[in-house]
């Protein structure tokens, strides 16, 4: 059963295009992650999903209904970002008893222990805590609220490296626990890549790719050789990424599959055949010029 | 173990390779069952499905066979198997390497087989501590 599906999904605000044409399904008790550099409609995307922003054109369902102002929805689904705000004359714990209130199949056992673990102070108030903290105790809500659909965006933000190890650790265990829809959206792949099963990756408000992270890594292959050789061998194929090496070597990334007949013979040819890192992959697939920032200072 | 993200090899394949140790050291017997795709990710840090990619590249191999509603459980053929998958691919292509490497640096092959002896060596004396 598809929890998402969106159909030539579009966006606009104003003169922007934030979203275009998108379509996709997101299967139920999937994690899958949503990358894309700044900019690329993460967050957008994930908005009109929860229901918080209605789509310009195209058709959005979650659950098999319109996300927007629904209630059923809305009580299945956590939105989880840096920008959550709590009434400030609640405490910590109170925040979390009316959590406790509305989502059905809250774990208030799981909430407390992850408090003392994190040595949150339940008499706190949310306002008063550090852009870590805060972090910290909003993905506690997140997975404490054990939603269908649990949606994360950007959920580290101002984590230190031990709290994000936790955190990545604590989503995989409860999600063993209690499998759910999940989505975190991340600009960076390498931190949750082992903990995906998808990958959705966005950029200019397009769709760009969405495959099993296990095809990812096998999706394009790098070769390294003389430039005249790898000229020859590459033409009229996708180059997703390419930089010169030496004086007269290049380095290039193409699909695995369009290079078959090329990697049996690289041997002979001199090349070298490298694996393509996911994360770089990502990189290279949502990035604005195929040289890279190189590109800016290669004038001459 | 730790898994390695930063080599080209998927994690499911380190999995695979990595159930294929322990059945190769023993740590599993004949028709017992393996770790479940739950269990694996658990213990590596990894989603399920991935996991489950793993065991299923040994169930395609024979080496694990499944029974329904079950679980996956260890074939009495299975390290047979994976001895004559590593010898003829693994080893073949670790002794090919060390081949092409000793004759970039001139090494005799009288040389290159004392000094795999003086390795078996090494590794006995290690072992023997292991197991002592």
């Amino acid at each position: 059963m598809d929890v998402i599906s969106c159909q030539e999904l579009t966006k606009t605000f104003g003169r922007v295009r934030a979203l275009n044409n998108i379509t996709f399904t997101i299967g139920q008790n999937r994690i899958t992650g949503l990358i894309g550099p700044n900019g690329a409609g993460k967050t957008t995307l994930l908005k009109i999903i929860a229901g918080f922003l209605r789509a310009s054109s195209g058709e959005v369902r979650v659950f098999s209904e319109d996300p927007f102002n629904n209630l059923k929805v809305a009580a299945n689904m956590i939105f989880i970002d840096d920008q959550m705000r709590f009434p400030t004359s609640l405490t910590l714990s109170e925040i979390l008893a009316s959590a406790a209130a509305f989502y059905e199949n809250w774990d208030m056992e799981l909430a407390r222990r992850l408090f003392d673990y994190f040595s949150l102070d339940p008499e706190q108030y949310h306002h008063k805590l550090s852009k870590g903290m805060k972090s910290t105790f909003n993905m506690i809500i997140g997975l404490a609220a054990r939603c269908p659909l649990t949606i994360f965006d950007e959920p580290t933000t101002g984590m230190d490296a031990g709290v994000r190890k936790d955190y990545y650790r604590a989503l995989l265990r409860d999600y063993l626990q209690k499998p759910r829809t999940i989505i975190i959206s991340s600009h960076l792949l390498n931190e949750i890549e082992d903990i995906l099963e998808d990958i959705f990756l966005l950029s200019g408000g397009e769709k760009r790719l969405q495959t099993p992270v296990s095809d990812l890594k096998e999706f394009a292959v790098a070769l390294r050789g003389r430039r005249e050789v790898i000229d020859k061998l590459t033409a009229g194929q996708e180059i997703y990424y390419q930089k010169s090496v030496g004086k007269d070597h290049s380095y290039v990334v193409i699909r695995r599959d369009a290079a078959e007949g090329l990697l049996k013979k690289a041997g002979r040819d001199g090349l070298e055949v490298f694996p393509v890192k996911a994360d770089d992959l990502c990189v290279y697939l949502t990035s604005r010029k195929r040289g890279g920032i190189d590109s800016v200072f290669d004038r001459y | 173990m730790e898994l390695n993200s930063v080599e080209g090899k998927p994690i499911y394949v380190q999995i695979a390779e990595w159930l294929e140790e322990e059945i190769l050291r023993g740590h599993i017997k004949e028709h017992e069952k393996i770790y479940s795709q739950y269990q694996l990710a658990e213990m590596f840090n990894i989603n399920p499905a991935t996991a489950a990619k793993g065991i299923n590249i040994l169930a395609d191999q024979g080496i694990l066979y499944k029974k329904r509603g079950l679980g996956m459980f260890l074939s009495p053929e299975a390290k047979e198997k994976i001895r004559d998958k590593r010898k003829n691919h693994t080893l073949k292509r670790l002794v090919e390497e060390v081949v092409v490497e000793a004759r970039l640096l001139g090494v005799s092959e009288a040389e290159l087989l004392s000094m795999i002896r003086d390795a078996g060596k090494v590794f006995d004396e290690h072992e023997g501590i292991e197991g002592g």
